[in-house]
């Protein structure tokens, strides 16, 4: 017979909305009178808004709408203008870095300098959110944690896009703004570098990628599983552990030998969340700095495959001299 | 013993699926039951296999091991051993074993009481294998398309299942599935980080409420999903994720043999706007 | 409102599932098992590509006995140590193959035939140098199975797969939107967003296709490999039209795990560098110095010649025609003529 897994909320009792909690002296009021939307409540909270938006907030959200709307215009005006043509090719389109010829330095407007003023634009924005992030954290009197692990992913897009073509010598080899343009990115730095999954950072951050969406999946499935005990009351169960996480806990160490706690768990989550951008950045930096080709690195390595070779073996025909 | 502080009022009988009273004890921290059983054979099974390959091999070294699928002039017929036959006996055991630790999730948790929420997730992760090494062979008609046993070894069949069609990144449901995995890691941050930082708020702070927990995210972005929205909004990024890892994986050669960019084409021809 | 939402995902289901096709496949392995070195192709699909490799039959052979064309006809510049009988034969091939429609007039004034008035007689001409050619010094790539008119023309006045400088956009010097010569929807880019000209670099000038290194780590100084991730995306873009020109994928030619290394690619790898060669002398001896010859409404949106590429003989099969070896029933078209 059919069981309620708690999916989803099948009945919403409506309560007074919240405003959030007192901020200190100091902070602007809040912006926006909440409002419910009930399909949002079948899976979470119902409630939107209120949203505060102080200094740092208003500076990133400035700085942010200047590079979209560079990108944006950018991209309208490569399909000339069209703008039926601008989303039928919206996947194709890009701002583009400069090319490799300019090397470091200030390259006409038209040709990367967009791609500069707007990589600053968003640096800024994305700064300056994180600084929003750790704020708001502070004068809600909570710990950190959040703007640390944003930190990890703009150390990611800070690789790709500043540091790495710095110690290159070329913006040319940073990523360009667009959806298929930054893929093609992505596969031509592997092609160049020696195909970058023999990069042992980058293996290692996709062990935490892959990491990542298994505890998720653990996590969220262990909780769901133990609501009906009130699981997911996680900072109560911290404080004083009750049955529901004694079960989660005892359900994987009878499963798997060792278990975590209400607590450790999400130890465990932002670790493996933050490692996964962290190790890759790592990686990324590395290549074309110190390692050209990832393949003949890991052959010097010793952790090479051997396949066994066609007959006869081919020969280079550059090598030969000969012209036909 | 392994027991922890609160566990002995927890080690009840009850809750097998299979086999009663006859298995339902623990071995030290672990739970045994019948599947406990299974999933030692396979396990034990598939690994003796898997080491006897890479003694038959050129090599011990750990990253360089590799059990190969047999040629795709095999078919989906059994191989001789040194040709691939060894390989398709490791995944008949893997699968066992798989399936057997699913269902000893659920013994588990039918015993504790719990939902099996955890058991279901782990099944798509099964049919992740399944699919990859079962499914898709079937429908391209040998088992030589599946992925080999070794640690770069099963890189280098990425690599060159993915270039077959010329650039995988254009496949649209590869973008699902790659847009869902980077959700995945991006919430579960935010998650661990919002529950750590409302228990360990700093020096001199009392610990947190989830009102707090809410603001945060209503101060920062409008929304906060909620304690338990976060629990199904990960679990479902999570699977989803897979999910569409499975779909990229099994459109490509049995339902498109393709370049993937040239799937765009529906899109960029249509009648409105084809130039 | 909750059917509006069923409708719109059936719809779209249905749009996105109409691009799709169906098992069973065909696959022929390229490499070591379970390396996934494989070409993957839909029976489906080839059954409609048949017809466009459809080799016409070769009419009997001529007698070689006789008068030469040159001592017969004037202004024979090209096949005048051919029979009469030989040479009318390899004409009327030609005809066939160029010009089915417009007959012997399309190249010819009818009321002289040693006329050179029209463009086509000049340009058939070279055409007939540039195929003895191919056929005898780039062996290397055609092998003994050759080309004739028809492996490009199939038929056709001018090939359907040819290249030229592409057009400026509108606004091309306006201060936003550089392309940057990539990141629009192009056939010649097979759809990506990579660079839309592999062409000009790669298949008329000489610059450099590879970009690995071939040691692990970074050189210095004399030692650096100066290739930039942006030309990868030059090159990778040259590789996908390959791989569509002969409707084969990268693992045809290269194990992806090390694209660069010759002793892990196979042999068809050789074979496509040649081809790459061969195409550079086609453009530049044969078609850029017809470039006056032709009229401006053969050219291309910047004047220029229209061009080859692999697409223009392999038209999406791996060898022209499958392989079909034309060249054998017309030995005058095998070999360069002597001075």
């Amino acid at each position: 017979m059919a069981q309620y897994q708690n999916l989803f909320t099948s009945v919403q009792p409506v309560g007074p909305l919240h405003d959030g909690v007192e901020l200190p002296r100091g902070d602007f009021k809040r912006i926006g009178k909440p409002f419910l939307v009930h399909l949002f409540g079948r899976l979470g909270n119902a409630q939107i808004g209120p949203i505060y938006l102080g200094t740092l907030g208003l500076a990133s959200l400035i700085f942010g709408m200047a590079a979209f709307n560079i990108i944006g215009f950018n991209m309208l005006a490569s399909v000339d203008w069209n703008p039926i043509q601008f989303i039928r090719q919206l996947f194709w389109l890009a701002l583009e870095p400069p090319a490799p010829a300019y090397g470091l330095g200030i390259p006409p407007l038209q040709q990367g300098g967009w791609w500069l003023i707007t990589g600053f634009m968003l640096t800024m924005s994305i700064l300056l959110w994180w600084a929003r992030t750790y704020r708001r954290a502070r004068q809600l009197g909570l710990g950190t944690h959040v703007a640390w692990a944003y930190a990890a992913a703009i150390w990611l897009y800070l690789v790709c896009g500043f540091f790495r073509p710095i110690m290159m010598g070329s913006w040319s080899e940073a990523v360009p703004f667009g959806v298929f343009p930054h893929l093609d990115w992505v596969s031509a730095i592997s092609l160049r570098y020696g195909n970058l999954f023999y990069n042992p950072f980058h293996a290692l951050s996709i062990v935490f990628l892959y990491g990542s969406v298994l505890l998720f999946a653990m996590h969220g499935a262990t909780i769901l599983a133990v609501t009906r005990y009130g699981g997911e009351r996680e900072i109560e169960q911290i404080v004083d552990r009750g049955t529901a996480s004694e079960r989660a806990g005892l359900f994987w160490r009878w499963t798997m030998g060792f278990n975590a706690t209400m607590e450790s768990i999400h130890r465990w989550a932002w670790w493996f969340a933050v490692l996964c951008p962290l190790v890759g950045g790592v990686g990324i930096l590395l290549t074309g700095t110190v390692v050209d080709n990832w393949y003949m690195w890991s052959v010097k390595h010793h952790v090479v495959p051997a396949y066994p070779l066609g007959s006869p073996v081919v020969v280079d025909p550059a090598i030969l001299g000969v012209k036909p | 013993m392994s027991m922890l502080s609160f566990e002995r009022k927890y080690r009840v009988r009850g809750g097998t699926l299979f086999g009663g009273d006859l298995f339902d004890f623990w071995v030290g921290p672990f739970y045994v039951g019948f599947f406990g059983i299974t999933t030692l054979f396979f396990a034990l099974s598939g690994t003796m296999m898997i080491l006897w390959g890479a003694a038959m091999g050129p090599t011990w070294n750990v990253w360089q091991i590799n059990i190969a699928p047999p040629d795709i002039a095999y078919g989906l017929r059994f191989a001789p051993m040194m040709e691939g036959g060894l390989w398709q006996l490791i995944t008949v055991c893997a699968l066992g074993s798989f399936v057997s630790w699913a269902l000893r999730e659920v013994e588990i948790c039918r015993k504790l009481g719990m939902g099996l929420h955890v058991p279901f997730a782990f099944g798509m992760a099964i049919l992740a294998y399944f699919s990859l090494q079962v499914v898709r062979p079937v429908l391209m008609g040998a088992w030589g398309h599946a992925f080999p046993y070794g640690i770069y070894s099963h890189l280098d069949w990425v690599s060159n299942t993915a270039y077959q069609y010329l650039h995988f990144h254009y496949n649209p449901w590869h973008m699902i599935a790659v847009t869902f995995f980077f959700a995945t890691v991006l919430s579960l941050s935010m998650h661990g980080g919002l529950v750590l930082s409302a228990t360990n708020p700093g020096k001199g702070q009392t610990v947190k409420s989830p009102e707090h927990e809410d603001t945060f995210f209503r101060d920062l972005i409008g929304y906060s999903v909620g304690t338990l929205g976060i629990h199904r909004l990960g679990l479902f990024l999570a699977l989803a994720g897979v999910w569409f890892g499975i779909v990229c994986i099994v459109v490509s050669g049995p339902f498109w043999t393709g370049a993937w960019p040239e799937w765009w084409s529906w899109w960029l021809n249509m009648p409105i706007w084809r130039t | 409102m909750k059917m509006i939402f069923k409708l719109a995902f059936c719809l779209g289901t249905a749009v996105m599932l109409s691009g799709c096709e169906r098992p069973p496949i065909e696959v022929v392995q390229t490499g070591f098992r379970g390396t996934g070195m494989e070409q993957i192709y839909n029976p489906r699909t080839l059954v409609k590509q048949a017809p466009l490799n459809q080799t016409p039959v070769a009419a009997e052979a001529a007698s070689p006995d006789g008068p030469k064309a040159n001592q017969v006809y004037q202004n024979v510049k090209v096949l005048g140590d051919l029979s009469v009988g030989q040479f009318n034969r390899q004409m009327a091939a030609i005809t066939q193959w160029v010009a089915p429609d417009q007959g012997c007039a399309y190249c010819h004034n009818v009321q002289n035939f040693a006329d050179d008035g029209k463009y086509t007689k000049v340009v058939a001409r070279r055409m007939i140098q540039m195929t003895q050619k191919v056929n005898q010094d780039w062996k290397p790539h055609v092998a003994e199975t050759g080309v004739t008119c028809y492996t490009c023309h199939r038929g056709n006045n001018i090939p359907t797969q040819v290249w030229a400088a592409p057009k400026d956009r509108k606004y091309a010097n306006s201060l936003l939107g550089d392309l940057a010569g990539q990141n629009m929807a192009t056939k010649e880019a097979g759809l990506t967003s990579l660079p839309s000209d592999p062409f000009t670099p790669y298949l008329m000038d000489a610059q450099p296709i590879r970009v690995n290194s071939s040691t692990a780590m970074t050189g210095a100084g004399a030692y650096a490999n100066r290739a930039s991730t942006k030309q990868a995306e030059h090159t990778y873009s040259l590789m996908v039209h390959m791989s569509e020109s002969l409707g084969v994928n990268c693992t045809y030619c290269h194990n992806t795990r090390n694209f660069q290394s010759w002793e892990e690619s196979r042999p068809q790898r050789v074979t496509a560098w040649y081809g790459i060669r061969m195409a550079r002398e086609l453009n530049n001896e044969y078609m850029t110095p017809l470039t006056e010859t032709f009229p401006a409404h053969r050219l291309g949106p910047k004047g220029d010649v229209l061009k080859v590429n692999c697409t223009t003989c392999h038209q999406g099969a791996f060898k022209p025609l499958y392989g079909a070896a034309m060249a054998k029933d017309y030995p005058e078209l095998q070999v360069s003529a002597k001075p």
